[in-house]
């Protein structure tokens, strides 16, 4: 049962955790990101107003040394000179000279009316006026002055200090060019990148120095935009695909304004940030791995007893009982295994009672049906594994219903459980089983036994049986039938031996044969049989069956004016088949009752067309014992005489004493029905049976039929004669006719006419015969043979 | 071009050309007679505030002043680091020494064109005066020490006078005649912008006081 694994238990406590953890995480991280950014613009934010303030300073200082350089040469007295005394010429040159010694990289002289005395950049001042008249107006208030400002696309520094000689007699301006220099000084300073942007009368933004890379630098005005209208405020920056923090500085308003821009690049801001980021999700990742083995071990520690709980609960819902659950564990997980480990202890007391009862048969404390059913299997196995024989023996009681219904269940019961005690000590030295498979029927199992031990053994049951048996102050006289099988010989597994010896014990009940080894010829069931079966079932459909008529004669008159109706099979291919060849295998099966019907349909349709004829004959129909079990036989042949409109009084009915004494309570029933109906009923093969005197004179019985053996044997037996004569006043002294079958000469009529026998039936008078045969024989009878026999 | 647009460059006697200047041109009285006259002049700055140290002189409309006298000399003493007196005004011709009362020594110098000179560093008193010789505004500084500053105008007239420190000054014995008086002081804003009123002078006749507002540097 192969499950997607996030059904497990396992993956699903590992799963649930390592998510908890990661969402914790992550909201770690993310808090710590945005903290970090934060941190990172506030920082830069910060750093960036520290950096206007700084360059401020580094630009005033720069401008403060500047301009005392300046004071410096405007104060040389030979500077003065030349200035105050030379020709244009000279006084350029001195200009340059001074101006070099501080570096300045333009020097202008002003005169005092605002007109450029002198440039350094041109060899004729042309008397222009000097651009910057703020400076000079300036430098007159306060001795000096300085501005950043742009001259033909260039950024300088320029100071204003006065020439005096000793009043000021001209202005001097020197400028400082801004350079890459300078603008790596204040970038090295603050950190920060630096560029100065101008604007010359409207046009547009140009970049005059910067620390940026060219490309960066040139894109820069485009990027700031607006921002460049709005000094000393923070603003993001994107440039050349990088974020910055900005500030623009104004540095020079007015037409021709300068600005300088601060940039604090984000990335490099975040970077000390990142260090820690990046070591904060190492330890993120380093955590997740951890949680997630820790939790699969933890997930682990609780699904392992689980899986080991789940085995072992198993291994005992399949019935198998691993040793006990050992889990040394004081939690839940322990208290569940103690738990497991009592149940399974109940359980095997259970079963263990459970067993007992279900194989123990619980009046007799034998071993019941299943068990023995598991020691035959078991003695098979091991007799096939040998090559030994073993031997079994179905034993049931005779006529226990009548002692149950007699005596009571409560009788019943305690004669089973003598019958179990006789056998169990009767067997008690030998190496077998004895059960009791339920009812009366009991079953032994010989290991090792064969037909003749087996026989031996059910021939020394028997005996035991057959002593008198006292339960409940009651002398209860008792007897068995047994059938016996061996294996391999009749059979190599337990069920078709156990079929086998209930047939074998069928058989000898039937034959009252005591005991009996099975025979192929008992089983209805073999391929033979159940081919006969179909066929008979087609021969009653199809009407292949005839009946023949044998005529009972009245010994007082010489007259016949009964016949007995007697089943014939022709079989197509077969031939005659005798009625002792498929009736008990009817009766066996059950068929039997489909075979009366069809009996009685066409003896009662013969007896009606000869009464219709001018012929009376009274017709005997035979009964088995199965249909008297069957309440509705009655009704069956009631509807049949009424069908043909026959009186009931011609119809006999005859049934054997042992079909009676099976189950009394039941035909008698039946028989008082039939009775009822106005048809007469017939003992057939008295004598045979255990007939009860008791039962013969509670039966609506009208006649008793003499068996046929007592007949045949009374000429040579005394004994026999004895038995026919008793049997014929028994009869006689009860008000039923007597009818002697199997009267085969002449010298057993005499006696038995002698003996006052009422009719007589056999071959000495008439075989069967067919309703054609009977109609031609019964005239010629009476013409020639009836004066005979009456002589 | 080589002319330096100094402020003292100016042509003197008078200057060629009064531009921006914003004192008032008081009417002229008449001068009668030629005995000498003293001619009152009034100067304020342009708040009205009496200016002293203002140099005041006359020259006459018609004719020429006199020349000065041979040997004419004047001093410009050098006292705790400054020049006294900070104004001086001297008739061409002139010799001015320059003592040194100062225990440190000076170097004075001109770049003024009137006279340029320098006087390397000395103490006590240089052996020869200088000459100053053309008209004009000289500035004399000292090399050692800057703040130190002193005017000494030089004009081409005996007529002049240096205000009080009421803003008054007197043009002395002037004889009769008419007289151009141009008044100048080291504070003007412009230097060559100097206001000139005509006066006549008479014998026996003081005529009316000449008031003269300039207009000075801030400070």
């Amino acid at each position: 049962m192969p499950k997607p694994r996030i059904h497990h238990l396992r993956t699903r406590i590992a799963l649930i955790f390592t998510v908890l953890l990661l969402v914790v995480q992550l909201l770690g991280y993310a808090s710590v990101h945005s903290l970090i950014a934060s941190a990172a613009r506030r920082n830069t934010d910060e750093q960036l107003q520290v950096a206007d303030r700084v360059f401020g300073q580094i630009v005033q200082a720069h401008r403060d040394r500047l301009t005392q350089a300046a004071a410096v040469v405007a104060a040389d007295f030979g500077f003065r000179e030349a200035v105050a005394t030379h020709d244009q010429g000279t006084v350029v040159s001195a200009l340059r000279n001074h101006g070099d010694r501080i570096q300045a990289d333009l020097v202008m002289l002003v005169g005092l009316d605002g007109r450029l005395v002198a440039d350094t950049r041109a060899q004729e001042a042309d008397d222009r006026l000097f651009a910057y008249p703020d400076l000079i107006a300036q430098a007159r208030r306060r001795g000096n002055a300085s501005s950043i400002a742009q001259l033909d696309g260039r950024l300088y520094e320029l100071v204003v200090v006065p020439v005096r000689a000793p009043v000021t007699i001209a202005w001097i301006t020197m400028g400082f060019l801004i350079d890459g220099r300078f603008v790596d000084l204040v970038a090295s300073t603050t950190s920060l990148d630096v560029s100065f942007l101008g604007r010359s009368s409207k046009s547009d933004w140009r970049v005059l120095a910067s620390s940026l890379p060219s490309g960066a630098a040139t894109a820069l005005p485009q990027a700031v935009g607006d921002g460049l209208a709005m000094p000393s405020h923070n603003a993001g920056l994107e440039l050349a695909g990088q974020g910055y923090g900005m500030r623009v500085v104004s540095l020079h308003a007015g037409d021709e304004p300068v600005v300088a821009v601060l940039q604090r690049s984000l990335a490099d801001a975040m970077a000390p940030f990142v260090q820690v980021q990046s070591t904060l999700l190492l330890l993120t990742l380093a955590g997740l791995v951890v949680s997630v083995l820790a939790s699969l071990l933890i997930a682990r520690s609780v699904t392992r007893p689980i899986d080991m709980l789940t085995r072992f609960a198993r291994g005992i819902g399949e019935g198998r009982y691993p040793p006990p659950v050992v889990l040394a564990r004081q939690d839940e997980l322990g208290a569940l295994a103690h738990t497991f480990n009592h149940m399974r202890e109940a359980l095997l007391e259970r079963e263990g009672r459970i067993t007992g009862l279900a194989y123990q048969d619980a009046l007799t404390g034998l071993p019941n049906r299943a068990r023995f059913h598991d020691h035959l299997q078991r003695a098979i196995g091991d007799a096939l594994g040998r090559h030994a024989t073993l031997a079994v023996m179905v034993m049931d009681l005779d006529r226990f219903k009548y002692v149950n219904d007699t005596l009571g269940h409560p009788i019943g019961d305690q004669l089973l459980v003598e019958v179990g005690e006789r056998l169990r000590a009767a067997l008690a030295r030998e190496e077998c089983t004895v059960a009791r498979l339920g009812g009366d029927e009991f079953a032994v199992l010989l290991p090792g036994g064969d037909a003749d031990s087996a026989l031996r053994t059910a021939r020394q049951l028997l005996q035991v049986l057959e002593r008198p048996m006292i339960v409940a102050d009651q002398l209860v006289d008792i007897s068995a039938s047994i059938g016996i099988v061996t294996c391999p010989l009749q059979g190599d597994d337990a069920a078709t031996l156990m079929r086998r010896a209930d047939i074998a014990m069928y058989a000898a009940k039937r034959a009252s044969a005591g005991c009996l080894l099975y025979d192929a010829g008992h089983d209805t069931h073999t391929p033979e049989r159940l081919s006969l079966m179909g066929e008979l079932r087609r021969a009653v459909e199809q009407d292949h069956l005839t009946l023949h008529y044998q005529p009972k004669v009245d010994l007082a008159s010489g007259d016949v004016r009964a016949v007995e109706a007697l089943v014939r099979w022709e079989h197509a291919t077969r031939g005659f088949i005798a009625p002792d060849r498929f009736i008990p295998f009817a009766e066996q099966t059950g068929y039997i009752k489909a075979i009366t019907r069809w009996v009685a349909g066409h003896a009662i349709a013969q007896c009606a067309d000869w009464q219709a004829r001018g012929m009376p004959l009274a017709v005997s129909i035979n009964v088995s014992a199965r249909d008297l079990l069957v309440p509705e036989l009655a009704d069956t042949f009631a509807a049949l005489l009424r069908e043909h409109r026959l009186d009931p009084a011609w119809v006999w009915i005859e049934i054997t004493e042992s079909a009676v004494m099976d189950d009394p309570a039941h035909a008698l029933t039946t028989l008082e029905r039939l009775h009822g109906l106005g048809l007469r009923l017939s003992i057939d093969d008295f004598g045979t049976g255990y007939s009860s005197l008791a039962y013969l004179k509670r039966m609506p019985v009208d006649e008793i039929k003499i068996d046929r053996s007592f007949v045949m044997g009374m000429a040579e037996d005394r004994d026999d004669e004895t038995i026919v004569r008793s049997t014929i006043d028994l009869g006689h002294n009860m008000g039923l006719k007597v009818v002697a079958e199997g009267v085969e000469n002449q010298q057993v009529l005499e006696r038995l006419r002698e003996l006052g026998c009422d009719l007589v039936q056999g071959y000495l008078l008439s075989r069967p015969l067919s309703p054609q045969q009977l109609e031609a024989w019964l005239p010629q009878w009476r013409k020639r043979s009836a004066p005979l026999l009456m002589q | 071009m080589t002319s330096l647009s100094f402020a003292t460059a100016s042509p003197w006697p008078l200057p060629a050309r009064s531009r921006g200047c914003a004192a008032l041109l008081l009417s002229v009285l008449a001068a009668c007679g030629a005995h000498a006259a003293g001619v009152v002049v009034q100067v304020a700055d342009q708040r009205g505030a009496p200016l002293a140290d203002a140099v005041l002189y006359a020259v006459p409309v018609a004719g020429k002043a006199p020349a000065a006298a041979p040997g004419a000399r004047a001093v410009i003493d050098q006292i705790d680091r400054e020049f006294v007196p900070k104004v001086s005004v001297v008739q061409s011709g002139t010799s001015i020494s320059f003592p040194n009362k100062d225990d440190v020594e000076h170097d004075i110098y001109s770049f003024s064109p009137a006279k340029r000179f320098e006087i390397k560093l000395y103490s006590g008193v240089p052996s020869r005066p200088v000459l100053f010789d053309k008209p004009g505004l000289v500035v004399l500084g000292c090399n050692i020490h800057d703040s130190m500053v002193a005017y000494v105008l030089v004009v081409d007239t005996p007529y002049f006078a240096r205000t009080d420190k009421n803003g008054r000054a007197t043009l002395q014995a002037l004889p009769a005649a008419g007289y151009r008086v141009g008044a100048w002081h080291y504070a003007m804003r412009d230097p060559n912008a100097q206001p000139v009123q005509t006066v006549q002078a008479a014998d026996g006749a003081t005529p009316p006081a000449l008031k003269f507002s300039l207009t000075t540097e801030a400070n």
